[in-house]
């Protein structure tokens, strides 16, 4: 195949900040002319620190599902329920689209960005050539849904300051709901640190 | 004018074209988005901004949601349910709490009005550069849309044992989700730097 001329090639570099286009930069310590934003090729170490974010939130993903994230104390009876008792609390109400909500974005989302991440960061540390259109579309899918997770930890906030009545009920957060926050935050930097560039670098 | 434009996704070079007059032009290769069309003014910008404004202190004055049970009545206002979270000793989720729903929708439209107002009179805001990457951070921090339906949530919970009301803050946290949504689509770095550009002249 051809090779076509990129930023790169061409000695052009994209201000991340502003879009502005810079010819000439002196990198490494190049700033954008009209925004004053540090230029880079790349984003710096991208590939190691996102590894490593991904790596932290993984490794966060476990306590976040298996620690309770709400203890809730009513006169009748203890709960203490994890992110999956809370769908499955919502499904009996008989709430289903609630609960299928909640499902997609406190189960399914956390663990398709993680799963997303890991092997696009496999496929550019192999210098795959395969289908980066598709991993192009994975990444832009991950950046867009990586902000709905939080749906959860809101609800959580809401209820724990609400229900705080004497004696009737009362909910108190447990820390999985900490490594919940913690695992969001991880995946939402992750996804800022990867340069979605390095996925076509060596088209 | 630079007469190439260099796509952010996947760093491919194309000639610049005329922006579209509707719809984008897209990255030959990787199908990213490149251009949008010039729409929109200064002012109609600063109107949904001011509006914002005043939805931001609506949705922060009032309560979000006002709950019956047991013959009392609790309520909660959208910096008191991160409180909430502080008072069980979770800091840094409180933190994060306030940071997307109050801090990082303030400090964005505010940034906005401070950059947007100068220009409306063609001049350029002291310390432009500061304020747009302020901007740019915190666009990136602002969940409105993503508590709306957390509460949403919290509301669907809630209603199992007791007399829910939804609060003045509730809808106007809603409205709040719509401006913020067409005020960054009005808004983009690329759009604001070419207002920037033409107050120079």
């Amino acid at each position: 195949m051809r090779t076509q001329a990129t930023g790169r090639s061409l000695g052009l570099l994209l201000c991340l900040d502003c879009h502005s286009i810079v010819r000439d930069a002196k990198l490494p310590h190049s700033r954008c002319p009209r925004c004053d934003a540090r230029l880079h090729v790349r984003k710096p170490h991208s590939l190691a620190v996102t590894t490593w974010l991904v790596i932290a939130a993984a490794v966060l993903y476990v306590p976040a599902n298996v620690l309770p994230v709400m203890d809730t104390h009513t006169i009748f009876d203890d709960e203490n329920d994890t992110i999956m008792s809370g769908v499955l609390v919502l499904l009996h109400s008989g709430s289903w689209p609630i609960a299928v909500l909640v499902f997609i974005a406190s189960i399914v989302v956390p663990l398709l960005k993680i799963l997303v991440l890991a092997v696009l960061l496999y496929s550019v540390w192999r210098r795959s050539p395969r289908r980066r259109l598709q991993r192009s579309g994975l990444f832009r899918m991950v950046e867009f849904i990586g902000r709905w997770s939080m749906l959860d930890i809101y609800a959580i906030s809401l209820l724990a300051t609400l229900v705080q009545v004497r004696s009737f009920a009362s909910i108190i957060v447990g820390w999985g709901a900490w490594a919940f926050g913690a695992v969001v935050v991880l995946t939402l930097v992750a996804a800022r640190t990867f340069d979605e560039r390095l996925l076509w670098d060596d088209a | 004018m630079p007469a190439v434009i260099v796509c952010p996704a996947c760093d491919l070079a194309h000639r610049r074209t005329p922006e579209p007059v509707r719809g984008r032009t897209q990255c030959a290769r990787c199908r990213a988005p490149l251009q949008r069309p010039h729409t929109g003014s200064v002012d109609a910008a600063i109107a949904v901004a001011l509006s914002a404004c005043v939805l931001l202190f609506l949705s922060n004055a009032y309560p979000l949601v006002v709950m019956h049970v047991n013959g009392s009545s609790r309520h909660t206002t959208l910096i008191g349910a991160a409180l909430g979270l502080y008072r069980q000793h979770y800091a840094t989720l409180a933190a994060l709490v306030i940071l997307t729903t109050v801090i990082a929708p303030m400090l964005q439209v505010a940034a906005l009005l401070y950059v947007l107002i100068p220009l409306r009179h063609r001049r350029r805001a002291p310390g432009l550069n500061a304020v747009l990457r302020i901007l740019t951070r915190m666009r990136l921090w602002s969940f409105i849309e993503v508590f709306m339906l957390g509460s949403l949530v919290a509301l669907v919970r809630l209603a199992k044992f007791s007399d829910i009301v939804p609060g003045i803050a509730l809808w106007s946290c809603a409205l709040l989700m719509l401006a913020l949504a067409s005020l960054s689509s009005m808004t983009s770095p690329g759009q604001l730097w070419r207002w920037i550009e033409q107050s120079g002249e």
